[in-house]
């Protein structure tokens, strides 16, 4: 049997290399197709590793709640927009209790940060006890902030990893920022920056950010006799997707009905993003793999109309073959051999194809892309079906000609 | 009914017996054998003649397996044909027949040496050595042993029918088959050719050749005319 599909191959090929244009040609088809798929599945595998590291960067049992618009920034209709308050955290922690952690914070973009006569430009964040249990995130080292931090409103304060390094520092250590003194009690874990985009929340890069306890910074609006928030984290001790839903809608009335029916708050719920990336990925997927699955047909359709034509022109060496002892399985065997050559060398090249379009997809236009390992078995897999699909009318029509006749033939 | 005058021959490896062959063409059946029969022992060298037409290639078609007669039987080494299935009928044309036709049927893209293995792709299984050793010892017999790498396409008519001869005996067939194997040869050729056939079946080959060239007759043991009366 082995020795019978050496022999063939061999066989096939000296056949194919007759033609080398038309086999080339119909083998490029093949190759287009599956490099169209590769891509295609690249393209949507890049966008599912985003979504994935967005649900990642974003907590996946978190709530993230920020006030809509610039209302609370303004205060010029803050008689009607309330933005979020101290008073709505209260409410929250209290409704959770012992189901999740809710933390609060301010936040001033662009503060200079002095360290002796080195001056970096950072994030400054004024925080709730509970922010590093919301946002998980520790020391490195030093300590982390704990309860005495924010009774007694020092100026600890705990330092992103990249400021650190920017400023040359370590904790503790004495810095100025806004016009005051602090000191830093802990160097933070490095956690990179919030996957924000898409999302209408406002960026942080924990790394190149100072955390203060909010009291502390002189950053805090009051409109109203109300301390105002830049946003919230809610971090649930849950993990089921639909408890997470349940709970996040809840908080979402529970705030409504505190800012008396407006609905001036954004709450973004990362596992909802998931969901709904993923059936739109879905979708998506499906359009273009079948896009290019048609391509891969049409290549189907080439090695087939190239294997007519051959047969067409080789009447008298299958009846020669079969004068010689070729049974017609042996004849159908042939010719799907020679079709299994021309698929599997336009699936290896299209696989190549397929990887560096991906790339140059990502180079050029920009999106995500991750090669598909599943696809690089799919693509040239489904390539083979096809060749064999298409191979075998050609084959049969082959091995059904009658020897006496085929001879007859000049 | 004609039938071979001496069919009680002794050891006989390929029998036919009354056999039939129609073609349909349109409407009206075309008869083309009307009960043939015939007899082949190891060393015979079997010539049938007839006018063209007459149905020479058609009854050698039939007897190698090629061709089903619509009546008769064929026997090889005492099995009936139509109780072989088509692998058995490969394998047998595959191992035990050998055959020259009148043009060249040669793989114009292959050199005379991978012509003469391409017998080798359908058996008997050997290795790549022994497959070259014994092709390069029949082109040697056949008088080609320094154009194993020529191309079809370089070579003369008589050479081309050489290998082709080649190519029939390199599996040391037990019945040779030759349709008009000097069809297409001038005299020295032919005769060259006839030489080479009778070699082979005084080894003790059976040769079942079609010619219509009388002058040949001298070379065979046993004739069968196909003419009608
Ligand atoms: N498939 C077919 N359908 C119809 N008629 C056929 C078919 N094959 C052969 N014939 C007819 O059968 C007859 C015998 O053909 P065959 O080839 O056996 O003749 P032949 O004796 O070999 O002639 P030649 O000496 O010219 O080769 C011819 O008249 C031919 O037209
Ligand atoms: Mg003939």
């Amino acid at each position: 049997m082995l020795y019978i599909l050496k022999v063939d191959v061999a066989d096939a090929w000296k056949c194919l290399v007759r033609q080398p244009l038309r086999s080339f040609l119909s083998s490029l088809g093949i190759a287009i197709g599956v490099a169209a798929i590769v891509a295609m599945l690249s393209i949507s595998e890049g966008a599912k590793r985003r979504v994935v590291m967005t649900i990642d960067s974003l907590g996946m049992s978190t709530l993230r709640i920020e006030p809509l618009g610039t209302s609370a920034a303004d205060g010029a209709n803050s008689g009607k927009l309330t933005g979020i308050t101290q008073d709505d955290l209260e409410l929250v922690s209290t409704w959770l209790g012992g189901r999740g952690s809710a933390a609060g914070y301010v936040k001033q973009e662009g503060v200079e940060i002095g360290l002796k006569t080195r001056i970096q430009v950072a994030t400054v964040v004024g925080i709730t006890p509970l922010w590093q249990l919301a946002e998980d995130i520790y020391r490195e080292a030093g300590r982390n902030l704990v309860q005495a931090d924010f009774d007694n409103q020092e100026n600890n304060c705990l330092m992103g990893n990249e400021l650190a390094v920017r400023l040359g520092t370590r904790p503790p250590v004495q810095i100025r920022y806004g016009g005051r003194a602090a000191t830093v009690v802990g160097l933070l874990h490095q956690k990179g920056r919030l996957l924000t985009e898409g999302t209408g929340l406002s960026a942080l890069d924990f790394d190149n950010s100072l955390f203060c306890p909010v009291a502390t910074v002189p950053y805090t609006r009051v409109v109203g006799g109300r301390e105002l928030l830049d946003g919230m984290v809610v971090t649930l001790n849950i993990v089921k997707e639909q408890q997470i839903l349940s709970l996040a809608g809840q908080v979402n009335q529970l705030l409504i009905t505190n800012h008396r029916g407006v609905r001036d708050i954004n709450l973004v719920v990362p596992v909802k993003l998931l969901r709904d990336a993923k059936e739109k990925q879905r979708i998506f997927s499906v359009i273009m793999v079948t896009i290019a699955g048609l391509s891969l047909i049409v290549g189907g359709i080439g090695i087939m109309n190239m294997m007519l034509a051959n047969i067409a022109e080789q009447t008298r060496e299958i009846g020669l073959r079969m004068v010689l002892g070729a049974s017609r399985a042996r004849i159908v065997g042939f010719y799907l051999l020679g079709a299994m050559v021309l698929t599997l060398s336009g699936s290896f090249f299209g696989v190549l194809s397929g990887i560096v379009l991906s790339y140059l997809i990502q180079f050029f236009v920009g999106w995500d892309v991750a090669i598909s390992l599943p696809g690089l078995v799919v693509a040239p897999g489904t390539a083979i079906l096809v060749g064999l699909l298409f191979g075998s009318h050609p084959a049969f029509t082959a091995a059904s000609l009658q020897p006496a006749e085929a001879l007859r033939q000049v | 009914m004609r039938r071979d005058s001496e069919f009680q021959s002794y050891r006989v490896v390929l029998i036919a017996t009354d056999i039939h062959k129609t073609f349909d063409s349109g409407n009206s059946g075309k008869e083309v054998l009307d009960g043939v029969s015939l007899a082949v022992s190891p060393g015979d060298f079997v010539m049938i003649t007839g006018t063209s037409g007459a149905g020479k290639s058609t009854l050698l078609h039939i007897l190698c397996g090629l061709d089903q007669p619509t009546s008769g039987e064929v026997f090889f080494d005492g099995n009936p044909y139509s109780t072989l299935s088509a692998g058995e009928s490969s394998r047998l044309r595959g191992e035990c027949f050998g055959f020259v036709f009148q043009t060249p049927h040669l793989l114009m893209d292959r050199t005379v040496f991978e012509n003469v293995t391409l017998p080798f792709c359908y058996g008997p299984k050997i290795t790549k050595s022994e497959i070259g050793r014994r092709c390069m010892d029949i082109l040697e017999y056949v008088g080609l042993g320094k154009d194993g790498g020529r191309y079809p396409a370089t070579l003369s008519g008589g050479e081309l029918q050489r290998v082709v001869f080649a190519r029939a005996l390199v599996r040391e067939p037990r019945v040779i088959f030759a349709d008009e194997p000097t069809g297409s040869l001038d005299r020295k050729n032919s005769l060259n050719m006839l030489d080479l056939l009778k070699k082979k079946s005084e080894q003790g080959c059976a040769v079942v050749m079609v010619t219509h060239d009388h002058s040949l007759k001298s070379y065979g043991t046993r004739f069968l005319s196909l003419d009608k009366r």
